[in-house]
C-alpha cells in the first residue's frame, strides 16, 4: 500500500536541518534544566550537528560513489 | 559522601520534588512511551511536554512523508541472519515511537522500500524519532522517582 501522506520533496540540506532541529530540541529538553540554559545548549547541538553534517559531506566529496 | 550522592539526597529530600512509589513511576514512563510527552505532561512539566510532543511527532510524520520503511514483522530471512539482526534492532527502534508506529503501521504507511536517498533519511527519521521517545520515556521515570526535577 503507498503512503497516505504526500511523499516529501526535500534536499539534503533541508532533511539535515529538520533533523538537526528537532534533535536538539529533544537533547535540550532532557539535558538542561532553564529557559536560557536549554536555549543555549539548542543552539550549541544545533550547529555542531550542522557543521559536522557539512563537514563529512566535504571530506566524502572526493569519495567516488 | 561525595558530592553527587549529596545532590542527589538533596532532590531527593527536597520538599518541592514529589517523589512516587516505583509503579507509578514505570506507569509514567510507560506513559511517556505510548504518547510522547504524556509522561511529562501528567507529571506538570509541560513546556517539556510540548517540546517532545512537537519533535517527536514531526519527525516520526516527516520520516513517513519522506518514504521511510517501518521495520517489523514478517523478517526476510533471505538476506542472511546479520540482516535479520539488523530488522530486529531497527524493529525495536521503531517501536520506542509508541502509539506512532502502532497508528502508522495500522494505516499500512511504510510498508514499502523507496529506491530513493530520501526514502532512506526517512527510515532514520522514525527511527530516530523512537530512539529519541524511549530517552524521553527514561526522562520522566526520572523525575517521577526524583532522581532530576
Amino acid at each position: 500500500m503507498l503512503p497516505l501522506l504526500a511523499l516529501l520533496e526535500l534536499s539534503h540540506l533541508q532533511a539535515m536541518t529538520l533533523f538537526a532541529f528537532f534533535t536538539s530540541l529533544v537533547f535540550a529538553f532532557l539535558g538542561k534544566q532553564g529557559r536560557r540554559e536549554q536555549a543555549r545548549y539548542f543552539l550549541w547541538c544545533f550547529l555542531l550537528f550542522m557543521l559536522v553534517g557539512i563537514g563529512l559531506g566535504w571530506l566524502m566529496y572526493p569519495f567516488p560513489r | 559522601m561525595t558530592e553527587r550522592e549529596t545532590t542527589k539526597t538533596a532532590v531527593a529530600e527536597s520538599p518541592r520534588v514529589r517523589t512516587r512509589t516505583e509503579t507509578q513511576a514505570w506507569g509514567l514512563g510507560a506513559l511517556g512511551w505510548a504518547v510522547p510527552g504524556l509522561g511529562h505532561l501528567l507529571l506538570k512539566k509541560y513546556d517539556r511536554a510540548g517540546g517532545f510532543f512537537v519533535s517527536i511527532a514531526a519527525m516520526a510524520s516527516l520520516g513517513l512523508a519522506m518514504g521511510g520503511k517501518l521495520y517489523g514483522p514478517p523478517f526476510d530471512h533471505s538476506q542472511g541472519s546479520f540482516v535479520t539482526l539488523l530488522h530486529l534492532l531497527g524493529f525495536v527502534g521503531d517501536l520506542g515511537a509508541g502509539a506512532l508506529f502502532f497508528v502508522a503501521r495500522f494505516l499500512g504507511m511504510g510498508q514499502e522500500y523507496m529506491n530513493r536517498a530520501l526514502g532512506d533519511y526517512g527510515t532514520v527519521f522514525f527511527l530516530c524519532a523512537g530512539l529519541l521517545n524511549l530517552l524521553t520515556a527514561l526522562d520522566a521515570y526520572d523525575i517521577a522517582v526524583g532522581k532530576k526535577e
